[in-house]
């Protein structure tokens, strides 16, 4: 069952074509990468998805509801989430604020029902410790997953994440990867994830979707992306067409 | 937790005020009065501005809308004060409900431009709608508030009025500061993408926190007009707006405290320049430049460093060096 | 119509006046991303600075002018020193509560050298004026004009056509490039406020024959420099020529043919009606907050 769907998206900045006619489909509880080279489309069909930027043509549907001009926070409130790039929480408030103003999407819960909730994320998330600290105590790697702590306390049934390994260490990343892999094991999260940390790509996606210079390229499973010499050749030039990575 | 906040900081403004009231001349006491006005609008642009980060230099129009709207009910309508005032904070809550929908869609220096155009406008109609507001000479004999068969004349008595007034709105914003209402506004003032990707509508709580500031601009309004019993365009310019823009930041912008402080010092600290005679607006704006450069988190900050300070150094906490990407 | 005319020749000279104020307010904006709410009391100094060099001193017209812009440069020099270098790391509140914390002392300084009196200020063409379709008009309205155009003109010599100039471009678009292209930023930063400066002293100068000199003069021409640039365009040095004109068009014009008491309100009701709906201004920037 789909759950989100971009249809025929095309994006213009003035002269330069953003993205052309690209369509990505996510399943329920499916994990899905978008790659390609800096410059390919990544962010702006992320842009596009959670509405930050409108569509010259094209649709976004999520759930079957056509979202394609819902305002941002409609978006997240109908089952949406992302995480932004270089991690943006917020400096004011601490830890357990900052996954509060997430938990907060669900209405109706009293301030104590939030706080609970909130510090089960938290301790999900292995930030138990830190659930006081003030957010520029932390380390950039914590903050990260403050960010992710605070993206799924908003309860998402998609979650779409821009580059989150990026600035983390190897251990970070590690650490990264089991988490996700529990998320998804525990709540059923479908995931879009934006990375070029091929490695964690490769062990974590079911399913690849290629851009480059704003076009989709390839769309296959990790072993049929990483035959297929349009990607490579989009990676590593004209030249390099190899049948082995 | 926030409960307990909003207890004692009503509490300590009854009983600093009630001291004070026991031990101060009459003149110091309408500064204080002055003050405690001006704090209660403060209050309410921290809501806007210190959470919400909305930089308004038309709040002293809605302090205005509540002052003249008091004072257009009891005078020319004859209404009770206690009648008027509600239905003057309304009023003003609706148009600044109104005047918010589309002007919060402007950020930074164009808001502030906005709201200062604002202001000049609000001038420049209650000068001339001379039939409604009595032009530049105002309305006059607004009268007095009467609790039963006590009527609130002098500085003593309104003080009290005044104090209980305060208390009240820096007890409710103390409850909203530690609210989930509280948190979104000052999420959305430090980044208004990542609120949006929360779900939080920003711009109902950018709404929600410019009428709150009206509530409470009204609020000081009313209270101003039943104290100076005189209202009149010039109490109402965007001077006056920067001035409650400089109390909050000199006090220390997103503190309630900080409202409070800004609101008595600036008060105060042109009495205590008099004696400068004629020179002493001159060394006013000198010292509100080294305030702005020297203590930029305000009088709060400066409170907050001086306790950190005092505190002996903690063990070396081992924190893992930050890796920039 | 011989009446229409003379308005049309007045509201272009205040409109020159404000257009002046604007561009050194645009100046400054472009450079440092200041807004500076002491742009009024700049004029007001200009003005005074005349009062001082021709009223007081007695010098001879060349002498009084060059004199008074001598001053205004010092001034402008003092102001970046003083006021912009300290708080240019603060944040977009704290320069606008700063430049009026210093707005206040500029006006006070005035009030405690010349009193609170006004000073009529004469104009070397005094007395003086031409027949135009029947319409009489003043030789220095006219000449308000000319000066503006001539100092655009200048202007644009300036920015388009010296290093220096260029420089000041580069600056106000990218500070950090400009450092790295190793040019003396600060130099450039301070000869920004110097320039705002003396071009807020011609505009006193040429201000002071056809109002008053006033130490209160200040404010509401600041306001008027506002709308000016927000109608033109933020950041936009057409922009500011273009919103000067406009607003001052709009007060004498709307003084005589709507009403003299709400002539005020038209210019900003234009203002915040641009504000909303077109807040770039017709000339301006693409609206996204300054970093």
């Amino acid at each position: 069952m789909t759950v989100l769907e971009a249809r025929n998206i095309h994006k213009r900045y003035g002269g330069l074509a953003a993205l052309t006619d690209v369509d990505l489909t996510v399943a329920k509880g499916q994990f899905v990468a978008v790659i390609g080279p800096n410059g390919a489309g990544k962010s702006t069909l992320l842009n596009v998805l959670t509405g930050l930027a409108m569509p010259d043509e094209g649709q976004v549907v999520l759930g079957g509801r056509a979202i394609t001009r819902m305002a941002t926070n409609r978006r997240i409130r109908a089952g949406l989430g992302r995480t932004f790039q270089h991690g943006r929480v917020f400096p004011r408030l601490n830890v357990l604020e900052n996954v509060m103003t997430g938990a907060a999407i669900r209405g109706d819960l009293s301030e104590a029902a939030l706080r609970e909730v909130s510090m089960e994320v938290i301790a999900q998330m292995g930030l138990a410790e830190d659930a006081n600290e003030a957010i520029g105590s932390l380390s950039y790697g914590r903050r990260r997953m403050v960010e992710l702590a605070r993206a799924l306390a908003c309860r998402p049934q998609v979650l779409l994440l821009d580059e989150p390994a990026a600035g983390l260490n190897s251990g970070e990343v590690d650490q990264l990867v089991d988490r996700l892999t529990e998320l998804r094991a525990r709540h059923g999260l479908a995931i879009v994830l934006i990375e070029h940390n091929m490695g964690m790509v490769m062990r974590l996606a079911e399913r690849i979707f290629v851009l480059n210079f704003g076009c989709k390229i390839a769309e296959g499973t990790p072993a049929e992306i990483q035959a297929d010499p349009a990607v490579l050749s989009a990676y590593l030039g004209e030249g390099y067409v190899h049948a082995d990575v | 937790m926030a409960i307990r906040n909003a207890l004692s900081i009503a509490a300590a403004i009854l009983v600093i005020g009630g001291l004070l009231s026991a031990v101060l001349p009459e003149y110091y006491l309408r500064l204080l009065n002055l003050s405690a006005i001006s704090a209660v609008a403060v209050i309410g642009l921290n809501f806007a501005f210190g959470y919400a980060g909305l930089i308004s230099l038309g709040h002293a129009a809605f302090v205005g809308m509540g002052a003249y709207g008091l004072a257009i009910l009891t005078v020319t309508s004859g209404w009770s004060p206690w009648l008027a005032a509600p239905a003057a904070i309304a009023a003003t809550a609706v148009l600044a409900a109104l005047i918010g929908y589309p002007l919060l869609r402007l950020r930074g220096h164009y808001l502030a431009l906005a709201t200062l155009g604002l202001n000049v406008s609000f001038y420049i109609v209650t000068s001339n709608w001379i039939d409604l507001t009595g032009g530049t000479n105002g309305i006059a004999r607004i009268p007095e508030l009467t609790i039963g068969t006590l009527t609130v004349a002098g500085e003593h008595r309104f003080l009290w009025l005044a104090l209980v007034v305060l208390a009240i709105v820096a007890a409710l914003a103390a409850i909203l500061h530690g609210s989930r209402h509280g948190r979104e506004m000052m999420a959305v003032r430090d980044d208004e993408i990542a609120s949006e990707m929360i779900g939080i509508d920003t711009t109902r709580v950018k709404i929600t926190a410019f009428v709150l500031s009206a509530v409470c601009a009204a609020i000081a309004g009313c209270l101003f007009a039943l104290h100076v019993r005189f209202v009149a365009p010039e109490d109402f310019t965007y001077a006056h707006s920067i001035t409650y823009l400089a109390m909050l930041i000199v006090g220390g912008e997103s503190t309630i405290v900080g409202a409070i402080l800004g609101a008595i010092l600036l008060t105060f600290l042109p009495e205590w320049l008099r004696f400068l005679g004629t020179a002493y607006l001159f060394f006013f704006g000198l010292l509100m430049l080294c305030i702005l450069v020297f203590l930029p988190t305000g009088l709060v900050g400066l409170g907050q460093r001086l306790r950190r300070s005092r505190k002996p150094s903690s063990a070396a906490s081992v924190r893992v060096p930050e890796a920039k990407p | 119509m011989a009446d229409f005319v003379q308005l049309l020749v007045n509201g272009l000279a205040i409109g020159s006046v404000y257009a002046l104020a604007a561009i050194g307010f645009v100046i400054v904006y472009s450079a440092t991303g200041v807004v500076n709410f002491a742009a009024g009391q700049f004029v007001m100094f200009g003005t005074f600075a005349g009062v001082a060099t021709l009223l007081n001193a007695q010098l001879p017209w060349p002498f009084a002018y060059s004199a008074a812009l001598l001053i205004m440069a010092l001034f402008g020099a003092l102001f970046f020193c003083a006021v912009y270098l300290p708080l240019r790391r603060g944040s977009v509140v704290t320069i606008i509560i700063g430049t009026v914390a210093i707005s206040i002392t500029m006006q006070n300084a005035a009030l405690l050298s010349f009193g609170s009196w006004p000073f009529r200020l004469p104009s070397p063409v005094e007395d003086s004026a031409v027949t135009l379709g029947g319409a009489i008009i003043s030789t220095h309205a006219l000449g308000v004009v000319g000066v503006t155009a001539i100092m655009v003109g200048g202007l644009w010599l300036l920015f388009n056509r010296t290093s220096v100039g260029v420089g000041m471009r580069a600056v106000a678009q990218d500070l950090q490039a400009a450092k790295l292209m190793g040019l003396k930023v600060n130099r450039l930063l301070a000869l920004s406020w110097v320039l705002a400066a003396v071009l807020a002293g011609v505009a006193g100068l040429m201000l002071g024959p056809m109002w008053f000199a006033d130490v209160n003069m200040g404010d509401p021409i600041a306001l008027k420099a506002f709308a000016a640039t927000i109608i033109g365009g933020f950041g936009s040095l057409p922009g500011a020529i273009v919103g000067g004109l406009f607003v001052g068009l709009s007060e004498v014009l709307g003084a005589s043919y709507v009403s003299s008491a709400y002539k005020d309100l038209i210019s900003f009701g234009i203002m915040i009606v641009f504000l909303l709906v077109r807040p770039q201004g017709v000339f301006g920037e693409k609206i996204q907050d300054r970093g």
